[in-house]
């Protein structure tokens, strides 16, 4: 049990909690905390993993874009509403039973496999940024391209999603 | 030479024409052809029955005329069977039915529809000769239920009036009553014999072994058969009813022809008749219990025709008498006979009424005598003939009768003999009675009916005076010795033939006793027969009531039919369990349908716990199933 | 039980408590907030295979989740907030239309 062991299993279990603890939660403010918190105990797997580009782009990108703007937009509507009051809905039952039995099915076939990934000889390709920059725009340069078209699309429908809501409501 | 498909085929060319473009073209065209084809088949039966006679009478003209199938390798074919019998009842049939053909232009001048009435009767023509020219017995039952079917359009004729078209109905349903026992019968000797062909079917019977069947048995089964189409006990009470239609038909149909079928079938089958004993024993006992009921109430009916309707099943009841007893040519010649007498009494009414502008009752008539004279002549030789009066034909004919009821051996008895010359007796004293009424008495006709009585036209009168002449001189020609040698006559027991001579005498006698009683209580009018049925009214209302029969038969057959196929099939079996099956389907639809859509809450979330047990589901399969 | 089968658990569990919230918890924006739950956890099993075997194309399709996550959340969030300025409500109770 060594230091590794013990930082992955406190990483872990920050993932964990923080999940638990936005099933919970009643103010969809601690919600985001909780999940902030998730994000970034994942990150810290992610470093001890090895694969830096990804932990540093999920703290930029998740944490610092997504769950900002999420933080942003709760600050500004009104949460107070019935959902405040009663946070679950009528799927309660049912959801934490498929849930449950979700868990078990997978976690069952998870322990059956076992191993069964092949360990790499030696770690062969690096995880640090340059060299995977490197890798990743000369196979996977096509993928890039698309992932932009697919930002631009999504910026068009913002903007005509917000439009068209401005004509409703006006 | 196809002559015999000439024959049955002529009228239903008249059918077709008159039927398809008859009242296009106009009431000449109709005449000429309704009538004029009629005349041709009777020609042609006429010449069929020369050649007949050529190859020495023995030997009969069989045509087949078409093959109308093949099972297997039973085939069925449509073929003629031409001998003396059938020779008598083709000229009878075409004969008499020309006559009431030429009668008929006089007297349904005025009708609207005179083609379709034209039509109807060759229609009948057709189907009466498919009858009694056909030699297989489903050539025969194919006319039987085309005279059937005839005999309802004929009927129901004037069908606006409801109840006519009700008569036409009773007529058919009780026809079909008797039909199932004929099916039965003809179903029985094809499963023993495999043929349906009557003269082989009577070789079988004659032959040296007999089949295996029990000849009473079909007898009885066949006899049901002619009991609906001849009006015996029970299936009688259409005839009455039928005197609805046009009088030619009731003439044609319920007087010479259609009702002489049953006759004609057991004079035909005679070979299984001469084999069953018990069968003959209950014809004769039918017939002549027949004969007396309807008699009886005869005596009492108001209505011209009704009193000939029940006159009609007393003699077809003489029929069967004659036939219960083996004496089959006496039977057809009876048939004959009574085809002449009765065809001009009915054409005779009908002149009256035609006279009476529509009167029927006899109780306004009287004095018609010296009015309608030809009328009045003609009705009164037919009159005489069938009272039995010598030497008219019904004499000749209904002695004969009465003697083989006496005396002969396969049946003959006293009591058989006592009941139908009582029955003879009073036969005479009902018809005397409506000459009286209806031409001698003085007139008790209202004065404006009385204003307008006329003699029918030429058309009308010239078949009257034919038919009485044959009612006169026609049993001279002696039918049973004609008809010998394929229907052979009775043994008469040897100790009683002392009593033919005597017999005779005693026929004559209640033939005058019947007149003598009708002047006597009738002579002067109404006055002595209404004392008469004042002094026994119970006795008279049962017999003006037409014992009840009618009512029985609604309350034993109908009122129960109509509850069952009203509450029963009606109310449970259609409405609960058909609509009810189908309304349960629709609603056992709608209940799932609004049920299962229950799963449509409309909440995301829920839809989501859906798709995640459907997951799991599959998951769960995958992992176990490999 | 090794370091695999600890993240890949890791993984299962936060994939199925992401699933869970977002069938019981009725406000829209935390809805939203357990899908980005629920993709965290398929990121982490892709990058525990990728690094495993030693291969880029897991790395690159987690790179390629970033985006899209990105994309979608700035979709989703407007259309939320169009919608709750409709019905007034954040309640996703409030949203079954589809009802029937």
């Amino acid at each position: 049990m060594n230091l590794d062991s013990l930082l992955l299993l406190f990483f872990a279990g920050g993932a964990l909690l923080g999940g638990v603890l936005m099933l919970i939660a009643r103010h969809p403010m601690r919600v985001a905390l909780a999940l902030i918190c998730s994000m970034l105990s994942l990150a810290g797997i992610y470093a001890m993993l090895g694969v830096h580009v990804i932990a540093v782009f999920q703290v930029l990108i998740y944490v610092g874009a997504v769950m900002v703007f999420m933080v942003y937009v709760i600050m500004l509507l009104d949460v107070r509403d019935p959902s405040f009051l009663r946070r679950y809905s009528h799927a309660l039952v049912p959801g934490v039973v498929s849930g449950v039995l979700l868990v078990a099915v997978l976690g069952y076939a998870v322990l059956q496999a076992g191993g069964a990934v092949a360990p790499a000889a030696e770690p062969g390709t690096s995880y640090l940024i340059q060299p995977f920059s490197v890798e990743f725009l000369q196979t996977y340069w096509l993928h890039f391209e698309l992932t932009s078209v697919l930002l631009v699309a999504a910026v068009v429908a913002a903007i005509a999603v917000i439009k068209g809501g401005r004509r409703n409501d006006g | 030479m196809n002559l015999l498909t000439v024959i049955v085929v002529l009228p239903l060319l008249g059918f077709l024409l008159n039927g398809l473009v008859g009242a296009r073209i106009g009431k000449s065209f109709v005449s000429a052809v309704g009538c004029g084809l009629p005349i041709l088949a009777f020609l042609a039966a006429a010449r069929s029955l020369l050649l007949l006679q050529a190859g020495g009478g023995e030997q009969p003209l069989i045509e087949v005329a078409y093959t109308w199938a093949t099972i297997g390798d039973r085939t069925f074919d449509i073929a003629f069977y031409f001998d003396r019998l059938s020779a008598v009842m083709a000229l009878i049939v075409t004969g008499v039915g020309s006559l009431i053909h030429i009668y008929s232009t006089g007297y349904m001048q005025d009708d609207a529809s005179y083609a379709r009435y034209f039509a109807y009767l060759n229609l009948f023509l057709f189907f009466m000769l498919l009858l009694v020219l056909g030699r297989s017995l489903l050539v025969c039952f194919v006319g039987w239920e085309g005279v059937g079917l005839a005999s309802y359009l004929l009927i129901g004729f004037w069908f606006e009036d409801p109840a006519k078209a009700a008569a036409g109905k009773k007529a058919f349903v009780t026809n079909r009553i008797g039909d199932a026992g004929f099916l039965l019968g003809m179903f029985l000797l094809y499963h023993t014999l495999g043929t349906f062909e009557m003269d082989r079917i009577n070789a079988a019977f004659m032959g040296p072994v007999l089949p295996a069947v029990s000849a009473s048995l079909v007898g009885i089964l066949l006899f049901i058969g002619a009991t609906g189409k001849s009006a015996q006990i029970p299936l009688h009470v259409w005839l009455p009813d039928a005197m609805a239609g046009p009088t030619p038909v009731s003439a044609l149909i319920h007087a010479a022809t259609m009702v002489t079928a049953g006759v004609y079938l057991v004079a035909r089958l005679n070979g299984i008749y001469q084999h069953a004993p018990e069968a003959s024993h209950v014809i004769a006992v039918v017939g002549v219990m027949t004969a007396f009921f309807a008699a009886t109430i005869a005596i009492v009916q108001t209505d011209i025709k009704k009193v000939l309707a029940y006159s009609t099943i007393s003699q077809l009841g003489f029929m069967f008498v004659a036939l219960g007893v083996g004496a089959y040519g006496v039977a057809v010649f009876h048939l004959y006979t009574h085809a002449f007498f009765k065809a001009c009494l009915f054409l005779g009414a009908g002149s009256v009424i035609h006279a009476m502008s529509g009167e029927q009752d006899i109780r306004r008539m009287g004095g018609l005598a010296k009015r309608i004279p030809i009328t009045f002549v003609t009705f009164a030789v037919a009159t005489a003939a069938i009272a039995g009066i010598p030497p008219l034909a019904g004499f000749f004919s209904k002695d004969e009768i009465l003697w083989f009821a006496f005396a002969s051996e396969s049946g003959g008895s006293t009591l058989l003999w006592a009941v139908a010359s009582f029955t003879a007796l009073m036969t005479a004293f009902y018809m005397f009675r409506l000459l009286w009424l209806t031409f001698l008495t003085p007139s008790r006709m209202s004065h404006a009916t009385e204003h307008h009585v006329h003699e029918s036209p030429l058309s009308m009168t010239g078949v009257l005076i034919v038919l009485a002449v044959l009612s006169a001189i026609g049993g001279f020609f002696s039918i049973p010795h004609f008809l010998e040698p394929l229907l052979p006559m009775p043994v008469a027991h040897h100790e009683l033939e002392h009593f033919e001579k005597p017999l005779v005498v005693f026929s004559v006698v209640l033939g005058l006793a019947g007149l003598a009683a009708a002047i006597l209580v009738y002579g002067k009018g109404l006055a002595r027969g209404d004392a008469l049925a004042a002094r026994f009214p119970r006795l008279h209302r049962l017999l003006s009531g037409k014992y009840f029969v009618d009512e029985l038969y609604q309350a034993m057959l109908g009122r129960p039919l109509n509850w069952i196929s009203d509450r029963i099939f009606l109310g449970v079996g259609d409405r609960f369990l058909i609509d009810g099956s189908l309304h349960g389907m629709v609603a056992l639809a709608q209940r799932t349908a609004g049920r299962l859509s229950r799963v449509e809450t409309g909440s995301l979330q829920f839809y989501v716990a859906l798709a995640v047990a459907g997951a799991i589901g599959c998951l769960a399969w995958m992992w176990r199933h490999g | 039980m090794d370091r695999t089968q600890l993240l890949l658990g890791v993984s299962i569990a936060l994939f199925t408590l992401g699933l869970v919230g977002v069938m019981i918890r009725r406000n829209a924006l935390v809805m939203l907030m357990c899908m980005e739950l629920m993709l965290n956890g398929v990121i982490l099993s892709l990058v525990t295979f990728s690094q495993q075997t030693a291969t880029l194309s897991g790395a690159v399709l987690v790179f390629l989740i970033f985006v899209v996550a990105a994309a979608e959340i700035g979709i989703a969030i407007p259309i939320v907030l169009l919608l709750s300025r409709q019905r007034r409500t954040l309640d996703v109770e409030a949203y079954a239309s589809l009802k029937g």
